[in-house]
């Protein structure tokens, strides 16, 4: 039913029009939300790229000397050498908390990237196979949905020496559940439709329809949101960097400048703070572009 | 039927209205000029097209016109006070003295409020002196004067308990429960099965009679709005291009659009079928045999514990011959789509056998299947969602070719740009993706998908529902040409009796899962030979002489649940010549000669002469 | 009867998950390398003795021998005992060997009973804090798509799930404890400890409920029951408190549901952060000393906590919405 009658039939047309993927890039491209994300996380990506590497700066390399220098816009003894001031070693924080950013990115976006392909995975069997295939997958979800993902994921990383990948895989492994859960009730939807039925009746195989025909069309709208996700991995990924469970230092990580900083709170409030600060506009930059996506999405869905 | 004893009154006096489209890009005119006067008691039926503007009218007089759309010009007098410049005015009368049935009774109420609940809180909101006691007498009185079985227990029901049919008896309600002067009707029998309609079309009018309340009857056929309406106004492109008695209407239309439309209405019984349908050979091996089909699903059903059955087919019976037009009527819940799946092989049966060319499709093992698929064909329904997104045409139709490893790659493009070309695609459009192809394009891109694999038998489910009539009929002439050329078989499933008439020459009537009737075209329609294929003839809209009358054979209630289906015979509820062997036995398919069937215990009496009327008492 | 059968259901399939939850910690914490009675023995311990005491344990049988022992003891609702922790109080271990009888060692689950009163307070805190300021927001951008209300939730939220917990945890003591002295914080004397690390875990949980509400208060108002509300003749006001609200909260309260992971995850990293002695204290420590038993039994009392909520919360979901059947 359509509420005019008269522009009745473009919306459908629109709806089936091809390529999602360009068409929710379009939509979230025109908002100023994504627009402000992006040209933020340029800026501090390249920053974080291109500083420790252009200022010659060592963010392991210790000047005791120098220690506890503030940043550039208080106290007397600042330097343009530190422009955030030094840590309780003399470590130049700038440098430290771009190196941070470069790891924080890089634990984000794998285990991102991991989590969907499980979470796609396992929802895709669930959802196109249904009986038992659904119940058996669904059950697993429930269960690890139901442990708390950083319970899981400290006593993992606590019990054995976090590295760079094992923690992208304790990460990754531990969060595919919600996506198990999207990517199921999104095929259930698809597989719904006539044009399946149709393939059924021309004789196609269900591992064709799966991976030819409908993978290709709840895939994309899928990974757009997460973007969102990204950010709140980078998030653990912190985390488990204060709590000592991250990338093991002398590596500088968002988490463990922060755990060092707190020890030096009262008399140096800038070494905990600055990263931190950061480290929010990093993730505010994600977020932004990640709802804008997100809302492109439910646009282009005929959501709200 | 305005032959009331008070004198009529002008409700409603629209003047000179016109609604336009503003954006940024301009006004797009929408309604233009509009002019008429509805008197109280009287039945104004408005018909056109999708597009012509119509529903932009019915919303524009509720005051429910939402951006971009605005009144250009014009006024709506309602007791002869403007409503559009004086809005609080129109505040004041929505739901009182205006009120308004829409198309789509499933979506009208809160899901989260009892039936009733709503009902009184419509009344207590429109009329603030009712006492909640009295709002809810009131509404179960009118709930019981809608014929809602049981209206006090029904009351305090959801909305997800309704039947479609039942949840717009109760927008019926809810709209007379304020006694407004004017209703405003929206295409309200547009969801619903044509029976359920022509219930609700009577209750309709009876109502009209009793409550002297002015309707605007606003719908899309228009035999529906002829057999409604005192009279019956038509649009075309935003302006009223006609107004008259429907008499007077059908009779001498005067504009050119009234008459192509007249025209174009198909008829059941002044024509014959479009070309006569050679007669298929019988003594040939059918090319599908259905014998006892049985399916039953099981579903989880609320406040019951485990699962229940629903038997979606059973007894269904009968043969389709190479070279024959087979059509299979019926109403939602039939059980044409699970028939449908059964003869695609997309399910086995429970019992019963289903066989193509003498081979049994329901026992083929996977692999046989999937070969046995090349041979039979399926169209599916939906315009829109049957054609995969994101494929090009040319990718669309090689696909059943690369499942079945038929050719190699250029091979298998030449086989797309001939079946193209075949169904009146034009070959510049191989790249393209089908997005903007027209209904009728996508439909044709379906045909040429399912004939690609050179099949002997075509399933049409409902191919031609989604289209006009202009185009049905297109389609048509391609489907009689792919006939001659190939010598297809087809089986269209339809809920459209005109649509089979015109084209089948054999067709079984559905009910509940069964084949209640099979017979050809002519015997069908002129000598029908089971009571609910009476009572489906009587009520499809047409504007030919009835040869049934609706008061004789229009069905009361609705069909008995699937899920615990009545001992003997399904549709005795509903039977108006019902008698006591009825609720005992199911009477089968039986023979009344000359190759029909119908299953009814009257059949065999009939043949033998006239029913005495005493062996027959309800 | 619909309820019981329904809770006999859910309860049936809670017990499975709970089963699933514990068969999978159990065997993480098997294979992963260190060993927890070096940890409890002290390093000075001789190698004979460890090898002993873990025999005496069990910890060198078969892993589902060790597993059915354990589930029988769950089933009987004892959660064993934790290896460091005696029953008085502070953690054993560290260099010397102490050769306490394992009768003396707490009881996991009252050491999961001492602490969880507090987590509950917070985390039930944190929940109304939330909510006090995430309702107005989201349901005023709901009602308003695509406009500047919607936009500020928008930003807000965007900002609120981009900071840290644990950052923002250290500048609010910083800031409100330490400089402006308004609020106390650091360990527990008092109900005003909870007050800051609720305010904390708000910030973390709001964001998700500003979105979830928006986007069904905005699904629901387009839906046509709503659009036809007004010209049936109900006023604004009805149409938005009687039935808008009530139809967007049930997506509400399933996000709830399964956000209570999370709000646990938050409680850990809060109640560390603020030393406040709760339940997600008593899990870092548990990590940090290898005390298996305890961690096992803070997993499976965390499982049958989601279980019961989410059985709760679809239950209030079917009072909103007859039209559910869980």
């Amino acid at each position: 039913m359509t509420i005019i009658d008269l522009p009745s039939s473009a919306a459908d047309q629109e709806r089936s029009e091809a390529r999602i993927a360009t068409r929710i890039w379009q939509h979230a491209f025109a908002s100023t939300e994504f627009k402000i994300g992006l040209v933020v996380f340029v800026v501090l990506l390249s920053a974080a790229l291109l500083y420790p590497w252009l200022s010659d700066i060592d963010p392991t390399k210790m000047n005791i000397r120098a220690k506890l220098t503030p940043p550039v816009f208080m106290g007397e003894d600042w330097t343009w050498a530190h422009p955030l001031g030094t840590d309780q070693l003399g470590r130049d924080m700038l440098a430290r908390t771009l190196v941070g950013l470069r790891y924080s990115l890089l634990i984000g976006v794998s285990t991102t990237v991991l989590m969907v392909m499980v979470g796609a995975l396992i929802g895709l069997f669930a959802g196109y196979f249904g009986g038992w295939v659904d119940t058996v997958l669904m059950r697993l979800t429930d269960a690890q949905l139901s442990i708390p993902m950083i319970i899981l994921a400290i006593t993992i990383l606590g019990v054995s020496r976090p590295t760079i990948p094992s923690i992208i895989l304790v990460l990754g492994l531990a969060g595919w559940p919600v996506y198990a859960r999207v990517m199921r009730s999104m095929v259930m939807a698809e597989r719904k439709k006539e044009f399946v039925r149709g393939a059924m009746v021309l004789g196609a195989t269900d591992l064709r329809i799966m991976f030819a025909l409908i993978l290709p069309l709840v895939l994309p709208p899928m990974m757009f949101v997460a973007v969102l996700d990204i950010a709140r991995m980078m998030i653990f990924e912190s985390v488990l960097g204060f709590l000592g469970l991250g990338v093991q230092p002398p590596t500088p990580t968002f988490g463990n400048i922060i755990a060092d900083g707190r020890k030096y709170l009262l008399n140096a409030w800038w070494i905990a703070t600055m990263p931190g600060i950061f480290l929010v506009v990093t993730l505010t930059s994600i977020n932004l572009m990640g709802a804008a996506l997100e809302r492109a999405r439910n646009t282009v869905y005929g959501g709200t | 039927m305005a032959l009331g004893t008070k004198a009529s009154q002008t409700v409603l006096s629209v003047r000179n209205l016109s609604v336009a489209a503003v954006d940024a890009a301009g006004a797009r005119p929408i309604l233009s000029d509009i002019s008429f006067d509805i008197e109280s008691r009287r039945v104004l039926g408005v018909i056109g097209e999708s597009g012509s503007g119509k529903t932009v009218l019915a919303r524009s007089i509720v005051s429910w016109l939402t951006a971009p759309l605005k009144v250009t010009a014009g006024e709506i007098m309602f007791h002869g006070r403007d409503i559009v410049t004086d809005q609080a005015y129109a505040r004041t009368l929505a739901g009182r003295e205006i009120a308004y049935i829409g198309g789509n009774p499933a979506g009208a109420l809160d899901p989260t409020m009892t039936v009733g609940a709503q009902l009184v809180e419509k009344l207590s909101a429109v009329r603030p002196d009712i006492s909640t006691r009295d709002a809810r007498d009131k509404a179960i009185r009118l709930l019981e004067a809608v014929r809602i079985p049981s209206a006090d227990r029904r009351f305090h029901e959801y909305p997800f308990q309704y039947s479609g049919g039942m949840m717009q008896r109760v927008m019926i309600v809810d709209a007379l429960i304020s006694d407004p002067a004017l209703l405003i009707a929206d295409n309200i029998t547009q969801p619903l099965d044509v029976t359920i309609a022509a219930q609700i079309l009577k209750l309709m009018r009876e109502l009209n009679e009793e409550f002297s309340t002015a309707i605007l009857f606003i719908c899309s056929s228009l035999p529906v709005a002829c057999d409604a309406s005192d009279d019956v106004m038509v649009l075309h492109d935003g302006r009223v291009v006609e107004h008259q008695k429907p008499e007077a209407l059908v009779a001498a239309p005067q504009h050119s659009y009234t008459k192509g439309l007249i025209a174009e209405l198909p008829t059941l019984w002044q024509d014959g079928p479009a070309s006569e349908p050679q007669s298929p050979t019988r003594d040939q091996q059918a090319i599908i045999s259905v014998r006892s089909a049985a399916k039953a699903y099981y579903v989880h059903s609320r406040g019951q514990a485990g699962m229940s059955r629903v038997q979606a087919v059973r007894n269904v019976d009968f043969d389709v011959f190479p070279g024959d037009n087979f059509g299979i009527v019926g109403e939602s819940g039939c059980g044409k789509s699970s028939l449908m799946r059964l003869l695609t092989g997309l399910e086995r049966p429970d019992s019963g056998t289903i066989l193509f060319k003498g081979e049994n499709v329901g026992e083929a093992s996977p692999r046989r299947l999937r070969e046995l698929r090349r041979k039979f064909q399926l169209v599916l329904q939906d315009p829109y969602g049957s054609l995969p997104p994101q494929s090009s045409i040319g990718n669309i139709l090689e696909e059943p070719l690369k499942i079945h490893r038929i050719g190699s790659r250029s091979e298998r493009r030449d086989r797309a740009r001939s079946v193209m070309a075949e169904v009146g695609l034009s070959d510049t459009l191989y790249e393209h993706l089908p997005t903007n192809l027209s209904a009728g394009q996508r439909q044709r891109l379906n045909v040429a998908r399912a004939i690609i694999l050179e099949p002997q038998l075509l399933i049409m489910d409902e191919t031609l529902s989604a289209l006009d009539q202009t185009e049905q009929g297109k389609l048509l002439t391609l489907f009689e040409r792919l006939q001659a050329q190939h010598g297809f078989t087809y089986i269209f499933i339809s809920h459209d009796l005109t649509m089979v008439r015109r084209v089948c020459s054999r067709i079984a009537v559905m009910y509940l899962g069964e084949t209640v009737e099979v017979a050809p075209n002519d015997r069908l329609f002129f000598d029908p030979g089971h009571p609910y294929t009476r009572a489906l003839l009587s009520a499809a809209p047409t504007l030919e002489a009835r040869r049934y009358r609706p008061e004789e054979c229009l069905l009361e209630g609705e069909p008995p649940s699937p899920i615990d289906l009545p001992p003997g015979c399904a549709f005795a509820s509903r039977c108006p010549n019902v008698f006591d062997r009825c609720h005992r036995e199911n009477p089968t398919l039986r023979a009344r000669g000359n190759s029909a069937l119908a299953s009814c215990f009257l059949i065999d009496e009939h043949e033998s002469g006239p029913i005495p009327q005493e062996s027959h008492n309800a | 009867m619909f309820v019981v059968r329904f809770l006999a259901r859910r309860l049936f399939q809670g017990v499975i998950i709970v089963f699933l939850v514990s068969a999978l910690i159990f065997t993480l914490l098997r294979v992963v390398p260190g060993d927890p009675v070096r940890l409890m023995a002290g390093g000075m311990a001789p190698e004979a003795l460890i090898e002993q005491i873990a025999t005496d344990m069990g910890l060198r049988d078969p892993i589902y021998v060790q597993f059915a022992r354990y589930m029988s003891g769950v089933a009987q609702g004892d959660l064993g005992q934790s290896f460091v922790r005696p029953a008085s109080g502070a953690a054993l271990g560290g260099a010397s060997f102490d050769d306490t009888t394992r009768s003396e060692r707490a009881e996991v689950l009252t050491l999961i009973a001492e602490t969880a009163p507090m987590t509950i307070q917070l985390a039930l805190l944190a929940m109304i804090f939330a909510l006090i300021i995430a309702i107005p927001i989201g349901i005023w951008a709901g009602l308003n798509p695509g406009r500047w209300p919607d936009r500020i939730a928008l930003y807000l939220s965007s900002i609120f799930v981009s900071l840290p917990n644990f950052w923002l945890g250290i500048v609010l003591v910083l800031l409100l404890s330490v400089k402006l002295q308004l609020v106390p914080a650091i360990g527990y004397d008092g109900f005003a400890y909870t007050i800051l690390p609720a305010f904390v875990l708000a910030i973390e949980i709001a964001p998700f409920i500003i979105r979830a509400l928006s986007v069904s208060v905005a699904s629901v108002m387009s839906q046509n029951f709503i659009a036809i509300a007004a010209v049936r003749g109900l006023t604004q006001t009805q149409i938005v408190f009687r039935h808008a609200l009530k139809n967007s909260a049930v997506p509400l309260l399933n996000l709830l549901g399964v956000q209570f992971s999370m709000l646990l995850g938050g409680v850990l990293v809060i109640e560390f952060i603020f030393d406040y002695p709760g339940l997600g204290l008593l899990t870092i420590n548990a990590v940090l000393q290898r005390d298996f038993p305890l961690i096992q039994g803070i997993a499976i009392v965390t499982a049958a906590a989601f279980v019961l909520i989410n059985i709760f919360v679809d239950l209030i979901a079917t009072v909103i919405d007859p039209r559910l059947d869980y």
